[in-house]
Protein backbone atom coordinates (compact mmCIF):
# COMPACT_ATOMS: atom_id res chain seq x y z
CA UNK A 1 0.00 0.00 0.00
CA UNK A 2 1.30 3.45 -0.95
CA UNK A 3 1.05 5.83 2.01
CA UNK A 4 1.61 9.39 3.23
CA UNK A 5 3.27 11.91 0.91
CA UNK A 6 3.75 9.33 -1.83
CA UNK A 7 0.04 8.66 -1.91
CA UNK A 8 -0.67 12.36 -2.55
CA UNK A 9 2.09 12.47 -5.18
CA UNK A 10 0.38 9.50 -6.83
CA UNK A 11 -2.97 11.35 -6.78
CA UNK A 12 -1.27 14.41 -8.31
CA UNK A 13 0.23 12.25 -11.06
CA UNK A 14 -3.19 10.76 -11.79
CA UNK A 15 -4.73 14.25 -11.79
CA UNK A 16 -2.13 15.12 -14.42
CA UNK A 17 -3.31 12.24 -16.64
CA UNK A 18 -6.85 13.65 -16.36
CA UNK A 19 -5.85 17.13 -17.48
CA UNK A 20 -3.33 15.97 -20.13
CA UNK A 21 -5.85 13.76 -21.91
CA UNK A 22 -8.98 15.88 -21.48
CA UNK A 23 -7.13 19.10 -22.17
CA UNK A 24 -5.03 17.79 -25.07
CA UNK A 25 -6.94 19.52 -27.86
CA UNK A 26 -8.91 22.03 -25.79
CA UNK A 27 -5.67 23.60 -24.51
CA UNK A 28 -3.71 23.49 -27.78
CA UNK A 29 -6.41 25.55 -29.48
CA UNK A 30 -6.71 26.20 -33.22
CA UNK A 31 -3.62 24.35 -34.43
CA UNK A 32 -4.33 20.90 -33.08
CA UNK A 33 -5.92 18.16 -35.12
CA UNK A 34 -5.74 14.39 -34.54
CA UNK A 35 -4.74 12.30 -37.60
CA UNK A 36 -7.80 10.19 -38.61
CA UNK A 37 -5.81 6.92 -38.41
CA UNK A 38 -4.70 7.64 -34.86
CA UNK A 39 -8.24 8.65 -33.94
CA UNK A 40 -9.60 5.36 -35.28
CA UNK A 41 -6.95 3.28 -33.51
CA UNK A 42 -7.53 5.12 -30.21
CA UNK A 43 -11.19 4.09 -30.27
CA UNK A 44 -10.03 0.60 -29.30
CA UNK A 45 -7.94 1.76 -26.32
CA UNK A 46 -10.73 1.89 -23.71
CA UNK A 47 -12.16 -1.56 -24.51
CA UNK A 48 -8.72 -3.15 -24.53
CA UNK A 49 -7.62 -1.39 -21.33
CA UNK A 50 -10.86 -2.11 -19.43
CA UNK A 51 -10.69 -5.82 -20.35
CA UNK A 52 -7.01 -5.90 -19.34
CA UNK A 53 -8.06 -4.83 -15.82
CA UNK A 54 -11.22 -6.95 -15.55
CA UNK A 55 -10.15 -10.34 -16.94
CA UNK A 56 -7.23 -10.96 -14.56
CA UNK A 57 -9.50 -10.25 -11.58
CA UNK A 58 -12.00 -12.82 -12.89
CA UNK A 59 -9.51 -15.56 -13.83
CA UNK A 60 -6.60 -15.23 -11.41
CA UNK A 61 -6.40 -15.94 -7.71
CA UNK A 62 -3.18 -14.56 -6.21
CA UNK A 63 -1.47 -14.86 -9.58
CA UNK A 64 -2.64 -18.42 -10.26
CA UNK A 65 -5.02 -19.38 -13.00
CA UNK A 66 -8.40 -20.68 -11.79
CA UNK A 67 -10.79 -21.24 -14.68
CA UNK A 68 -13.77 -21.93 -12.42
CA UNK A 69 -14.15 -19.63 -9.42
CA UNK A 70 -16.85 -17.52 -7.70
CA UNK A 71 -15.73 -14.27 -9.33
CA UNK A 72 -16.02 -15.75 -12.81
CA UNK A 73 -19.55 -16.98 -12.10
CA UNK A 74 -20.48 -13.53 -10.72
CA UNK A 75 -18.84 -11.98 -13.80
CA UNK A 76 -21.02 -14.08 -16.14
CA UNK A 77 -24.12 -12.93 -14.23
CA UNK A 78 -23.03 -9.28 -14.48
CA UNK A 79 -22.48 -9.51 -18.27
CA UNK A 80 -25.89 -11.14 -18.70
CA UNK A 81 -27.58 -8.34 -16.70
CA UNK A 82 -25.64 -5.55 -18.40
CA UNK A 83 -26.67 -6.88 -21.82
CA UNK A 84 -30.37 -6.96 -20.91
CA UNK A 85 -31.00 -3.84 -18.83
CA UNK A 86 -29.74 -0.30 -18.49
CA UNK A 87 -30.67 -0.29 -14.80
CA UNK A 88 -27.58 1.16 -13.09
CA UNK A 89 -28.08 -0.66 -9.75
CA UNK A 90 -28.93 -4.24 -10.74
CA UNK A 91 -25.43 -5.42 -11.81
CA UNK A 92 -23.96 -4.28 -8.48
CA UNK A 93 -26.69 -5.83 -6.35
CA UNK A 94 -26.90 -9.18 -8.17
CA UNK A 95 -23.16 -9.40 -8.91
CA UNK A 96 -22.19 -8.87 -5.27
CA UNK A 97 -25.12 -11.08 -4.19
CA UNK A 98 -23.88 -14.01 -6.27
CA UNK A 99 -20.28 -13.58 -5.12
CA UNK A 100 -21.17 -13.36 -1.43
CA UNK A 101 -23.66 -16.25 -1.70
CA UNK A 102 -21.07 -18.50 -3.35
CA UNK A 103 -18.30 -17.59 -0.91
CA UNK A 104 -20.33 -17.65 2.30
CA UNK A 105 -23.14 -20.04 1.46
CA UNK A 106 -21.05 -22.65 -0.32
CA UNK A 107 -17.73 -21.82 1.32
CA UNK A 108 -16.19 -21.71 -2.16
CA UNK B 1 -24.85 38.36 -22.92
CA UNK B 2 -26.31 36.75 -19.84
CA UNK B 3 -29.39 35.52 -21.61
CA UNK B 4 -27.36 33.67 -24.27
CA UNK B 5 -25.43 31.93 -21.47
CA UNK B 6 -28.70 31.01 -19.76
CA UNK B 7 -30.33 29.72 -22.91
CA UNK B 8 -27.26 27.57 -23.57
CA UNK B 9 -27.31 26.32 -19.99
CA UNK B 10 -30.97 25.34 -20.22
CA UNK B 11 -30.37 23.48 -23.49
CA UNK B 12 -27.37 21.62 -22.01
CA UNK B 13 -29.19 20.68 -18.81
CA UNK B 14 -32.20 19.39 -20.73
CA UNK B 15 -29.91 16.95 -22.55
CA UNK B 16 -27.77 15.91 -19.56
CA UNK B 17 -30.33 15.72 -16.73
CA UNK B 18 -31.98 12.39 -17.74
CA UNK B 19 -28.69 10.51 -18.14
CA UNK B 20 -27.08 12.04 -15.05
CA UNK B 21 -28.98 9.52 -12.87
CA UNK B 22 -26.53 6.87 -14.07
CA UNK B 23 -23.75 8.69 -12.19
CA UNK B 24 -25.27 7.96 -8.78
CA UNK B 25 -24.45 4.24 -8.26
CA UNK B 26 -21.16 4.62 -10.14
CA UNK B 27 -20.01 7.41 -7.80
CA UNK B 28 -21.15 5.60 -4.65
CA UNK B 29 -19.27 2.46 -5.74
CA UNK B 30 -16.13 4.47 -6.51
CA UNK B 31 -16.34 5.92 -3.02
CA UNK B 32 -16.72 2.48 -1.46
CA UNK B 33 -13.93 0.99 -3.61
CA UNK B 34 -11.45 3.69 -2.54
CA UNK B 35 -12.16 2.95 1.13
CA UNK B 36 -12.01 -0.83 0.57
CA UNK B 37 -8.28 -0.74 -0.28
CA UNK B 38 -7.58 1.16 2.94
CA UNK B 39 -7.66 4.85 2.02
CA UNK B 40 -8.89 7.14 4.81
CA UNK B 41 -11.97 9.35 4.27
CA UNK B 42 -9.77 12.40 3.60
CA UNK B 43 -7.47 10.51 1.22
CA UNK B 44 -10.41 9.05 -0.69
CA UNK B 45 -12.10 12.45 -1.14
CA UNK B 46 -8.73 13.99 -2.02
CA UNK B 47 -8.35 11.42 -4.79
CA UNK B 48 -11.92 12.04 -5.94
CA UNK B 49 -11.44 15.84 -6.14
CA UNK B 50 -7.97 15.74 -7.71
CA UNK B 51 -8.35 12.92 -10.21
CA UNK B 52 -12.10 13.18 -10.99
CA UNK B 53 -11.93 10.22 -13.42
CA UNK B 54 -13.73 7.11 -12.21
CA UNK B 55 -12.18 4.61 -14.61
CA UNK B 56 -8.66 5.80 -13.85
CA UNK B 57 -9.41 5.80 -10.10
CA UNK B 58 -10.95 2.31 -10.07
CA UNK B 59 -8.31 0.91 -12.41
CA UNK B 60 -5.34 2.16 -10.40
CA UNK B 61 -6.68 1.28 -6.93
CA UNK B 62 -5.27 -2.30 -7.04
CA UNK B 63 -1.89 -0.86 -8.09
CA UNK B 64 -1.94 1.65 -5.22
CA UNK B 65 -2.93 -1.14 -2.82
CA UNK B 66 -0.05 -3.37 -3.95
CA UNK B 67 2.50 -0.53 -3.79
CA UNK B 68 3.25 -0.49 -7.53
CA UNK B 69 5.85 2.01 -8.84
CA UNK B 70 4.62 5.55 -9.58
CA UNK B 71 5.42 5.43 -13.32
CA UNK B 72 3.31 2.31 -13.71
CA UNK B 73 0.34 3.93 -11.96
CA UNK B 74 0.81 7.08 -14.06
CA UNK B 75 0.91 5.09 -17.34
CA UNK B 76 -2.12 3.02 -16.35
CA UNK B 77 -4.07 6.20 -15.56
CA UNK B 78 -2.98 7.67 -18.88
CA UNK B 79 -4.13 4.63 -20.87
CA UNK B 80 -7.47 4.54 -19.04
CA UNK B 81 -7.98 8.22 -19.83
CA UNK B 82 -6.93 7.95 -23.49
CA UNK B 83 -10.52 8.06 -24.75
CA UNK B 84 -10.68 11.68 -23.56
CA UNK B 85 -8.13 12.66 -26.22
CA UNK B 86 -10.81 11.83 -28.78
CA UNK B 87 -13.48 13.72 -26.80
CA UNK B 88 -11.12 16.66 -26.39
CA UNK B 89 -10.49 16.82 -30.14
CA UNK B 90 -14.23 16.71 -30.76
CA UNK B 91 -15.23 19.57 -28.41
CA UNK B 92 -12.11 21.75 -28.81
CA UNK B 93 -13.55 23.99 -31.59
CA UNK B 94 -16.27 25.12 -29.16
CA UNK B 95 -13.64 26.71 -26.89
CA UNK B 96 -11.64 28.63 -29.48
CA UNK B 97 -11.17 32.19 -28.31
CA UNK B 98 -11.90 31.41 -24.66
CA UNK B 99 -9.33 32.27 -21.97
CA UNK B 100 -6.75 29.73 -20.79
CA UNK B 101 -8.42 29.57 -17.35
CA UNK B 102 -11.75 28.65 -18.92
CA UNK B 103 -10.12 26.06 -21.17
CA UNK B 104 -8.29 24.53 -18.17
CA UNK B 105 -11.56 24.32 -16.24
CA UNK B 106 -13.31 22.81 -19.27
CA UNK B 107 -10.54 20.21 -19.54
CA UNK B 108 -10.79 19.12 -15.91
CA UNK B 109 -14.60 18.93 -16.16
CA UNK B 110 -14.80 16.93 -19.43
CA UNK B 111 -16.57 13.63 -18.64
CA UNK B 112 -18.30 10.93 -20.68
CA UNK B 113 -21.90 11.79 -19.76
CA UNK B 114 -21.72 15.51 -20.51
CA UNK B 115 -19.75 14.81 -23.69
CA UNK B 116 -22.41 12.42 -24.95
CA UNK B 117 -25.17 14.89 -24.06
CA UNK B 118 -23.83 18.18 -25.43
CA UNK B 119 -20.95 17.60 -27.89
CA UNK B 120 -23.25 17.76 -30.94
CA UNK B 121 -25.10 20.82 -29.64
CA UNK B 122 -21.86 22.74 -29.11
CA UNK B 123 -21.39 22.96 -32.86
CA UNK B 124 -24.88 24.30 -33.51
CA UNK B 125 -24.34 27.81 -32.12
CA UNK B 126 -22.04 30.63 -33.22
CA UNK B 127 -22.45 32.41 -29.89
CA UNK B 128 -19.48 31.64 -27.57
CA UNK B 129 -21.55 32.61 -24.50
CA UNK B 130 -24.30 30.16 -25.46
CA UNK B 131 -21.73 27.39 -25.94
CA UNK B 132 -20.06 28.21 -22.62
CA UNK B 133 -23.39 27.95 -20.78
CA UNK B 134 -24.36 24.77 -22.59
CA UNK B 135 -21.09 23.11 -21.53
CA UNK B 136 -20.29 24.65 -18.14
CA UNK B 137 -23.62 24.36 -16.32
CA UNK B 138 -24.26 20.62 -16.97
CA UNK B 139 -20.57 19.95 -16.25
CA UNK B 140 -20.70 21.72 -12.87
CA UNK B 141 -23.96 19.98 -12.00
CA UNK B 142 -22.42 16.60 -12.95
CA UNK B 143 -19.29 17.34 -10.93
CA UNK B 144 -21.32 18.27 -7.84
CA UNK B 145 -23.58 15.22 -8.12
CA UNK B 146 -20.51 13.02 -8.57
CA UNK B 147 -18.61 14.38 -5.55
CA UNK B 148 -21.66 14.26 -3.25
CA UNK B 149 -22.43 10.63 -4.20
CA UNK B 150 -18.75 9.68 -3.87
CA UNK B 151 -18.83 11.16 -0.37
CA UNK B 152 -21.89 9.02 0.41
CA UNK B 153 -19.92 5.93 -0.66
CA UNK B 154 -16.80 6.99 1.23
CA UNK B 155 -18.74 7.56 4.47
CA UNK B 156 -21.01 4.54 3.98
CA UNK B 157 -18.21 2.06 3.27
CA UNK B 158 -17.43 1.64 6.96
CA UNK B 159 -20.92 0.26 7.66
CA UNK B 160 -20.42 -2.77 5.38
CA UNK B 161 -18.67 -5.84 6.86
CA UNK B 162 -15.03 -6.31 5.79
CA UNK B 163 -15.40 -9.84 4.42
CA UNK B 164 -17.95 -8.86 1.76
CA UNK B 165 -15.21 -8.47 -0.89
CA UNK B 166 -16.38 -4.93 -1.68
CA UNK B 167 -13.31 -4.33 -3.86
CA UNK B 168 -15.08 -6.52 -6.44
CA UNK B 169 -17.50 -3.62 -6.99
CA UNK B 170 -14.70 -1.82 -8.83
CA UNK B 171 -14.51 -4.70 -11.29
CA UNK B 172 -18.30 -4.69 -11.68
CA UNK B 173 -18.21 -0.95 -12.42
CA UNK B 174 -15.54 -1.47 -15.08
CA UNK B 175 -17.58 -4.33 -16.60
CA UNK B 176 -20.71 -2.16 -16.86
CA UNK B 177 -18.64 0.32 -18.80
CA UNK B 178 -17.10 -2.34 -21.06
CA UNK B 179 -20.21 -4.34 -22.03
CA UNK B 180 -21.98 -1.63 -24.10
CA UNK B 181 -18.66 -0.82 -25.78
CA UNK B 182 -18.16 -4.22 -27.36
CA UNK B 183 -21.14 -4.22 -29.72
CA UNK B 184 -18.97 -4.62 -32.84
CA UNK B 185 -16.66 -7.53 -33.64
CA UNK B 186 -13.44 -5.49 -33.87
CA UNK B 187 -14.26 -3.96 -30.46
CA UNK B 188 -14.92 -7.42 -29.00
CA UNK B 189 -11.64 -8.68 -30.41
CA UNK B 190 -9.76 -5.71 -28.89
CA UNK B 191 -11.28 -6.58 -25.49
CA UNK B 192 -10.58 -10.32 -25.75
CA UNK B 193 -6.96 -9.78 -26.80
CA UNK B 194 -6.40 -7.10 -24.16
CA UNK B 195 -7.99 -9.21 -21.41
CA UNK B 196 -6.58 -12.65 -22.14
CA UNK B 197 -3.25 -11.12 -23.19
CA UNK B 198 -2.83 -9.62 -19.72
CA UNK B 199 -3.47 -13.02 -18.11
CA UNK B 200 -1.08 -14.86 -20.46
CA UNK B 201 1.67 -12.22 -20.24
CA UNK B 202 1.46 -11.78 -16.45
CA UNK B 203 4.95 -13.30 -16.10
CA UNK B 204 6.63 -10.30 -17.77
CA UNK B 205 8.64 -8.11 -15.38
CA UNK B 206 7.33 -4.76 -13.99
CA UNK B 207 3.78 -5.66 -15.05
CA UNK B 208 4.76 -4.75 -18.59
CA UNK B 209 2.39 -7.50 -19.73
CA UNK B 210 -0.50 -5.11 -19.02
CA UNK B 211 0.73 -2.56 -21.56
CA UNK B 212 1.85 -5.09 -24.15
CA UNK B 213 -1.60 -6.72 -23.95
CA UNK B 214 -3.46 -3.38 -24.23
CA UNK B 215 -1.33 -2.41 -27.25
CA UNK B 216 -1.98 -5.81 -28.85
CA UNK B 217 -5.70 -5.36 -28.19
CA UNK B 218 -5.75 -1.94 -29.91
CA UNK B 219 -3.78 -3.36 -32.85
CA UNK B 220 -6.10 -6.38 -33.13
CA UNK B 221 -9.25 -4.22 -33.10
CA UNK B 222 -7.82 -1.81 -35.67
CA UNK B 223 -6.65 -4.66 -37.93
CA UNK B 224 -10.04 -6.38 -37.69
CA UNK B 225 -11.80 -3.13 -38.66
CA UNK B 226 -9.57 -2.78 -41.73
CA UNK B 227 -10.15 -6.38 -42.72
CA UNK B 228 -13.91 -6.02 -42.28
CA UNK B 229 -13.96 -2.91 -44.47
CA UNK B 230 -11.88 -4.53 -47.19
CA UNK B 231 -14.24 -7.47 -47.25
CA UNK B 232 -17.29 -5.23 -47.39
CA UNK B 233 -15.80 -3.24 -50.27
CA UNK B 234 -15.29 -6.33 -52.38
Amino acid sequence: MIEGVWLWITFAALALTTVITRGSFILIGEKGRLPPTVQRALRYAPASALAALIVPDLLLDHGHFHAFNPKLVAGAVIVAIALRTRNPWLPFILGMGVLIALRKGLGW
Amino acid sequence: MESAFRRGAREGMRAFLPISVGLVPWAIVTGIAMRSIGLSEVEAMGMSLLVFAATAQLGTLPLIASGAPLWLIFLTGLVLNLRFVIFSAAVAPAFHGHSLARRLASSYLLVDGVFVAVSEKLHTSDDPQWRWGCYLVPSLYGWTLWQVCSLVGVLGAGVVPRDWSLEFMATIALMIMLVPMVRTRPMLLAAVVGGLGTVLLRGLPLRLGLFVAIALGIAAGFAAEHWQERRAAR
